[in-house]
């Protein structure tokens, strides 16, 4: 999707870097998504990064934003956490040294004060290292393609009408080819 | 005596974390460290030239496009290649369009409310809030009704006790001074920025395909085909599309950021004698307008310990004294080995030991210039490219200085620079200069089009033999470099020397501090357990460390801790 285009109704939102191992699981769990269904055109695949504030020009004008990323909770790694609304609100917020810490709590209060504020879903995945490095870690994987299901049932219990790929290619995780191969 | 620790580290990959020791009210000494291991370059060994900028641009998630582009040019640098034209022009507008909406994200919503306190806006007049924003600048959305609406939403915010997104301000601090009606008027354009700075990057989206990560490079160019007849690429249509959005931005960056920076430097004109700390500065040319990338519309030098008139021209990267003078040490980092390497022998070998105050402290290599550590960033690309006379700079920094002095009423004058709230200033003053180079490289970019040149992309060649390269851009940060040895197509090296790092640096081999923590020294403290002041200077420089990983924390917990020594 290009930015300069309306924003479409529902959005699910990849956070993480694919250069630090288990943080990239955001952005591979958008790539399995992509690979493995077939969504209406009214709901947006997005590989975001990590944008740091910038992720409020992502939500506005959305009414659902279903948010994947890694989440450092309490719990065994690859374990898979869903935050709706009321938790989402009681995420920590921690003073600012860097202005470009993760900062989904304050891209929320963002969208909140521009009166433009999506529903918002955190489907978080335990880490097990985000040391530099492009893959992810055999337990996350397994965690990638659980909250892949969990995504698929919060859009379903929306009323998406969501098909599975007969013929569903590799998902393009091109981070994690090495460099022998590219 | 005290020793503050700002600390928001939860989990292993950490942030910046800054100590401070406090005595009689003011900072005596200082460490700035990152505690997040850089060494992702390693991941680009061995692989494809050619590739490196989609990784690159994920180094950083809020600098994506700044590592993209230092990475085509540094390949483009070591097989000494040439680029069309237009492909600078679409670069160029990429990197502007970037940098507008950075400085504007910057100045409003990352630091902005360490001096805007947005508590006393529920006693403003809205009215004379209107006439005061009035009196800046005839930006059309400064009515009354305006002020009124936003006062009203933010007295919401207060009387139900969940100020949001205001949370986390150190309101009600001794060091906020603002009148309710400037802080009115400041969050008036807090939430018109959150418009503008949008706009803005949907320039990059013209031009890139998507943000926050562009498509469109090419080592040898960019991949945008211009086709005048064709729906699917970059046709007129595209090209005025972009025209409106910057038709839109430039007057913001001019009429509302700019003034907004002036009064609140003005009001706050104490900090133009604070925190000058590194008065040696670089910054790198950029904005190339020729295919070999010799003539720039921003110049770049050095300034050594703040003698403008002593100022030394960079040429570009092919320029010895730049590639040449460029070092880090590791001896308070936590890598091995002691002294300095030239990034293009550096290694990335971690060594990590504790904090250790006289030790090694930081994840963040020294960069070092010609031995000197060197402060980057808006206020050392201003400085330098007034020093040699730049019409653009020099018409918007005097501009700037008259306009801080009428409202402070007294002379705050070019020397004043070297400060806390130069750097501020110096922010706005460069966003201006890009925001009128945004115009003009549009116009290169439409008029080359219009004669028919088309040409977007030159082949690059891998020769057999190792090569060096440096790629060189003046992010809204900074100087960033990034220096590749290309061996028989592959990667050999990569070492990103990225902007923070030579802020954020800490102590080299003779014990000589960082930007910041030298900046940090005689900096006021009203109240160690709140350290507003420390932030204020520490933010001033835009801070880009954490960025890297994101990894979310929902357990949470810390933040300033204050040990009494």
């Amino acid at each position: 999707m290009t930015c300069f285009e309306v924003p479409t109704r529902i959005a699910v939102i990849g956070i993480g870097n694919v250069l630090l191992g288990d943080d990239g699981v955001g952005p591979y769990v958008v790539e399995l998504l992509r690979a493995g269904w077939e969504l209406p055109h009214d709901v947006t695949l997005i590989d975001v990064g990590t944008p740091g504030l910038d992720l409020a020009s992502h939500l506005l004008g959305r009414e659902v934003v279903i948010l994947v990323d890694a989440v450092g909770a309490t719990g065994e790694p690859g374990e898979v956490r869903v935050y709706h609304g009321e938790e989402l609100q009681r995420l920590p917020v921690l003073p600012r040294v860097s202005p470009h810490d993760p900062a989904v709590q304050e891209a929320l209060w963002i969208a909140e004060l521009a009166d433009s504020a999506p529903q918002v879903v955190l489907v978080g995945i335990i880490p097990e290292s985000t040391e530099p490095g492009v893959e992810l870690s055999a337990v996350v994987r397994e965690g990638a393609i659980k909250a892949c299901s969990v995504v698929i049932d919060e859009l379903t219990r929306r009323g998406v009408a969501v098909r599975p790929r007969i013929d569903s290619p590799e998902p393009d995780a091109w981070w994690q080819r090495s460099a022998a191969r590219c | 005596m005290a020793r503050i620790t700002i600390d928001p580290i939860t989990r292993i990959e950490g942030h910046l974390r800054i100590d401070a020791v406090v005595d009689g009210g003011e900072v005596q000494k200082a460490w700035a460290s990152c505690s997040m291991w850089r060494g992702i370059e390693t991941i680009l060994r061995g692989r494809d030239p050619r590739e490196a900028w989609i990784f690159t641009q994920r180094f950083c998630g809020v600098c994506t496009t700044v590592h993209a582009i230092a990475s085509v040019r540094a390949i483009e640098d070591a097989l000494r290649m040439e680029i069309p034209v237009n492909a600078q022009y679409i670069r160029n507008l990429i990197l502007i369009a970037h940098g507008l909406h950075d400085h504007i994200v910057h100045f409003y919503h990352l630091s902005a409310l360490d001096f805007v306190d947005v508590t006393t806006i529920p006693k403003a007049d809205a009215a004379k809030a209107a006439s005061i924003a009035q009196s800046l600048s005839d930006w059309p959305n400064n009515s009354k009704q305006e002020m009124e609406r936003v006062q009203k939403k933010v007295l919401g915010l207060v009387q139900s006790g969940q100020l949001g997104i205001f949370t986390n301000g150190y309101w009600g601090h001794p060091a906020m001074k603002l009148p309710p009606e400037v802080n009115l008027l400041a969050v008036a354009h807090y939430l018109q920025a959150l418009e503008y700075q949008r706009v803005s990057n949907q320039v990059v989206a013209i031009l890139g395909g998507k943000t926050p990560h562009i498509q469109n490079l090419a080592v040898g160019g960019v991949m945008n085909a211009i086709n005048l007849d064709s729906l699917a690429t970059l046709n007129m249509d595209r090209i005025y599309m972009m025209k409106d959005r910057l038709d839109e931005v430039v007057p913001f960056v001019q009429d509302v950021y700019f003034p907004d920076a002036c009064a609140i430097a003005a009001f706050y004109a104490d900090w133009f004698d604070i925190g000058s700390g590194v008065k040696n500065y670089l910054a790198v040319p950029d904005l190339p307008t020729d295919t070999a990338s010799t003539q720039f519309d921003i110049p770049g030098g050095t300034i050594f310990d703040g003698d403008l008139a002593g100022v030394r021209r960079i040429s570009g990267s092919r320029d010895d004294y730049f590639r040449k003078g460029v070092v880090e040490d590791v001896t308070h980092g936590w890598y091995q080995g002691r002294g300095a390497q030239h990034p293009w022998q550096g290694e990335t070998i971690p060594d990590y030991t504790d904090f250790q105050d006289d030790g090694k402290y930081s994840w963040v290599k020294a960069p070092r210039f010609e031995g000197k550590p060197m402060q980057v960033g808006p206020l050392a690309s201003v400085l330098v490219s007034y020093a040699q006379g730049h019409e653009l700079t020099k018409k918007w920094t005097d501009l700037a200085l008259q306009r801080v002095s009428a409202i402070a009423q007294k002379p705050i004058t070019i020397d004043k620079m070297h400060s806390t709230m130069g750097r501020y200033l110096a922010r706005a003053i460069r966003a201006c200069v890009l925001s009128e180079l945004a115009m003009r490289h549009w116009a290169l970019l439409a008029d080359n089009v219009a004669k028919g040149d088309t040409t977007t992309f030159n082949e690059p060649h891998f020769p057999k033999d190792a090569v060096e390269g440096v790629g060189i851009h003046e992010a809204p940060r900074g100087t960033l470099s990034h220096w590749v040895v290309v061996q028989d197509g592959k990667l050999a090296n990569y070492q990103a020397v990225v902007p923070t790092t030579w802020n954020a640096s800490p102590r080299d081999e003779q014990g000589v501090p960082g930007p910041y923590e030298a900046s940090l020294l005689k900096n006021p403290i009203a109240d160690p357990e709140k350290p507003l002041e420390i932030l204020r200077t520490v933010h001033s420089f835009d801070p880009c460390l954490a960025c890297a990983c994101h990894t979310l924390d929902v357990e949470g917990k810390t933040i300033a801790t204050v040990k009494v020594l």
